[in-house]
């Protein structure tokens, strides 16, 4: 089928009777807000991100893999720094648009990296079972059309955008996106069985979406741009940032930087993954400020879980509890927020215990990103690092 | 008892073969519904193909402790990884007894080890066929001999696992994905003390096979579960395989196989679980409660399955005469996000409804393209005639969907194009 013959006939089906509520607003612009939310899956060592260097404690727990003061970049607050590798996120921290939130964890935390995903991905309770993404809390009453695009190399699971309630999209990269969607014909949901019902509307959105990035993205995909990205990681932060600078009209983007349970040998796996998500993110930092995008952008990190305070005896950590986070943005106020645990109290497994409820993030996102006051977290203060 | 008929043997068929084949539909529509489930489960043939050439543990240790040789290591097992991987795939697509081969791939779902995770080929191949061994056999001894599996102890790290450094690696998978399922019915201690009866279980560098080794096992006392004991790892198994969880479990993952996507229904997952022990963990018995439950042959639950990509890929190449251009069959169940030995962690694939993602909905649905290429044209392919039933076209739709079509059919007469639009349609990716 030609472009021209495509183009009739692709207007006819999206003239064919589509449910309104999921129908993307075809000229939708660039939102006010776009969330990158990044994944940092298997479970991130916080105390060898964002390191506690003065922590006696830090250094007793963690003989041979803890990182010298020497070595650090000190924040000149609060007697924390950050991994050596994070050379791109401190001339962030520098500018004042980068929060660390320390102590991150919930009541009764859980060691599975399965299960305490689930958790965090539904902003759930330890002994609560949801199925449905925590931005399907928020993102439905803040807009209608696309919601979120999941970017991984396997096109992924998409955790926090997982809903029926929400229209998410998974891909490898709009490049891809863009050529295969052309054949996918568009159909109207049905909900004979659960199966067919999650099978329809997907295609549902997959033919929206496809509709939406090929109307804004034919063009620019077409120029070869070169990428100094590297890694899976960056490959699709580059991908995010092409759909950004695009105008495509998605208020959140998740991209996974994987491998982090480093039950043995940490020390070099955790510099190599910490200089692919450091260099990555910088230039998706760029790119942002060259387009004047920047002050738009609030970049969020999550994982699982932190690791066990002290090293085991393979040079490795194991599955632990609390950990810190870090948010950026040109609208975000600087510094560090929350309370670094107390290394020297543990628990019988050997972890710290948390400080800050990690739904106090989601809390803020909700009223202070998108302005919903209506959102599950009521109980759990708003950070103010907006 | 009444005969099937067309619509309830293909039901049977494509629920339990790798697509459904015409021939099979034909001889189980006359049989009674306990015959022709009595007939699948005793319809298998464990012959195999040769495997591909991999190079053995004895050949392979040596790299694996050296840090310099990791390259080669990694080359090794992404190349041989790739034979194992076409191998297995062209078995799947070749056998005469389908049914087998989607059991080992339920039970290697459920026991993953990875190429990645383990550099090991050959050790794959191995328990690939002590899967197949036991899929039809005793859980309570698959249990036992997974635990044992070198691919599994690689995996897992169970083969670091030494009274000076228990690793919980193994143990709390064995708890919340092989038995318990879910992380509520047991503590962190008793992953701890699970671990430490694990220790010594390991790989003798010599043969490449399971060895004891008494002086890595931690002989103290442990607390497992409520009782105590100087605990083995044998013991542990023992102790899991007595608590009611465990069949419950496997029970759960049967209806997410056999019923449909939605949340499993107690009701009758509890029943199968109380068959299941009783029986000592027949896995037979277990199926034959599965399969002629009324769940099971409800209309409600036809089309309440999706397809994995095996069932699509390799299910449309035994039903209908569609080949690939090129022989990457493979590489295609790795696009559309079921690589064979490599599940993305080890809890296997999620399967139901997360097999469709829209990116994932892009692969499959090119592959159905790719695989209908010039059914279009006007002529007759007397090629594709020769090997495609005569039956009206009331009787092709009942076969090839379990449900009615979503899209319009072609007012063009033709039975490739018919046949064309019914596998290009939303209804054909489900079962």
């Amino acid at each position: 089928m030609d472009r021209r013959e495509f183009l009739k006939y692709s207007s006819l089906m999206s003239a064919a009777g589509l449910a309104p509520e999921l129908a993307f607003s075809a000229n939708g612009s660039i939102p006010e807000k776009i969330v990158v939310l990044v994944e940092l899956k298997g479970g991130n060592d916080g105390f060898n991100t964002l390191v506690p260097y003065r922590d006696p404690a830090y250094k007793k727990l963690r003989p041979t893999i803890h990182i010298p003061e020497k070595r650090v970049l000190t924040l000149a607050q609060g007697n924390m720094g950050m991994h050596p590798n994070l050379t791109e996120l401190m001339k962030v921290w520098n500018q004042g648009d980068m929060a660390w939130v320390q102590g991150l964890g919930y009541q009764g935390a859980v060691l599975s990296h399965f299960r305490s995903m689930d958790i965090w991905d539904s902003g759930s309770n330890a002994n609560q079972f949801i199925s449905d993404g925590w931005l399907s809390q928020v993102l439905p009453n803040y807009k209608a059309g696309l919601h979120g695009i999941c970017v991984s190399p396997d096109g992924s699971s998409l955790g926090p955008l997982q809903s029926a309630n929400m229209n998410s999209v998974a891909m490898q990269s709009p490049r891809m996106f863009v050529n295969q969607s052309r054949s996918i014909q568009d159909v109207t949901p049905v909900n004979s069985t659960a199966a067919l019902a999650h099978l329809t509307t997907t295609q549902h959105q997959l033919f929206q979406a496809g509709q939406q990035l090929r109307e804004k993205m034919t063009r620019s995909l077409k120029q070869k741009t070169r990428s100094n990205s590297k890694g899976a990681f960056g490959h699709s932060l580059n991908s995010v940032a092409q759909m950004i600078t695009a105008g495509i009209d998605c208020p959140v983007y998740k991209v996974t930087q994987d491998g982090f349970d480093m039950h043995s040998g940490q020390t070099g796996r955790h510099n190599n993954n910490l200089y692919q998500v450091n260099h990555s993110l910088g230039q998706f930092v760029h790119k942002m400020k060259q387009q004047g995008l920047w002050d738009r952008i609030v970049i969020m990190s999550y994982s699982e879980f932190g690791r066990r305070a002290a090293e085991n005896r393979a040079g490795g950590t194991d599955h632990g509890t609390a950990s810190a986070q870090f948010v950026m943005g040109g609208g975000i106020r600087g510094g560090l927020y929350g309370q670094h645990p107390n290394m020297e109290q543990l628990d019988p497994n050997g972890n710290v215990a948390h400080t800050t409820d990690f739904r106090q993030m989601y809390a803020t996102m909700a009223q202070r990103v998108w302005r919903q006051g209506n959102h599950p977290w009521q109980g759990h203060k708003t950070i103010p690092f907006v | 008892m009444g005969k099937l008929g067309l619509v309830k043997a293909r039901h049977l068929v494509s629920r339990t073969g790798m697509g459904a084949e015409w021939a099979t539909i034909q001889r189980y529509k006359n049989l009674t519904m306990n015959d022709a489930v009595a007939h699948t489960l005793s319809y298998v043939d464990y012959t195999l193909p040769r495997p591909p050439r991999t190079s053995s543990w004895t050949k392979t240790v040596g790299n694996r402790k050296s840090v310099s040789r990791q390259r080669n290591m990694m080359r090794m097992s992404k190349n041989e990884g790739a034979a194992l991987q076409t191998w297995w795939a062209n078995h799947m697509l070749t056998t005469k007894t389908p049914f087998l081969e989607r059991m080992t791939l339920f039970w290697s779902n459920h026991f993953p080890s990875t190429i990645a995770g383990t550099k090991q080929p050959s050790a794959l191949y191995h328990q690939n066929v002590m899967l197949r061994k036991n899929a039809l056999g005793n859980y309570g001894n698959m249990l036992m001999a997974v635990s044992k599996d070198p691919a599994m102890l690689i995996y897992l790290d169970g083969y670091s696992n030494i009274k000076d450094d228990p690793n919980e690696n193994f143990a709390r998978e064995v708890l919340e994905l092989f038995t318990m399922g879910g992380t509520v019915y047991y503590s962190e201690n008793d992953i701890k003390n699970a671990a430490r009866a694990f220790t010594g279980w390991s790989i003798d560098d010599r043969t490449g096979k399971f060895i004891n080794r008494p002086e890595q096992h931690d002989t103290g006392v442990k607390t497992f579960m409520g009782k105590r004991g100087n605990f083995n790892g044998d013991d542990i198994l023992k102790i899991l395989l007595q608590h009611p969880r465990t069949a419950e479990t496997i029970a759960e993952k049967m209806w997410k196989e056999f019923i449909n996507t939605s949340r499993p229904n107690p009701g009758y997952t509890r029943k199968w679980a109380h068959i299941f022990r009783t029986s000592n963990y027949d896995i037979k018995t277990l199926l034959t409660a599965v399969l002629t439950s009324d769940v099971f042959w409800h209309p409600a639950n036809m089309g309440g399955l999706i397809k994995s990509p095996v069932e699509l890929a390799i299910g449309t190449m035994r039903t209908l005469p569609y080949r690939l251009r090129k022989n990457n069959l493979a590489h295609n169940l790795s696009l559309m996000g079921q690589s064979l030995f490599a599940q993305p962690s080890v809890k296997g694939w999620d399967g139901g409804e997360s097999w469709i993602s829209t990116q994932s909905l892009m692969r499959r649905s090119g592959l159905m393209t790719n695989l209908t290429r010039g059914n279009l044209r006007g002529k007759h392919d007397p090629l594709f005639m020769r090997h495609m039933p005569e039956c009206s076209d009331e009787e092709l739709m009942a076969w090839l969907i379990p449900v009615k079509p979503l899209h319009p059919l072609p007012t063009q007469p033709g039975r490739q194009r018919l046949v064309r639009a019914l596998v290009l349609d939303p209804a054909y990716q489900v079962s």
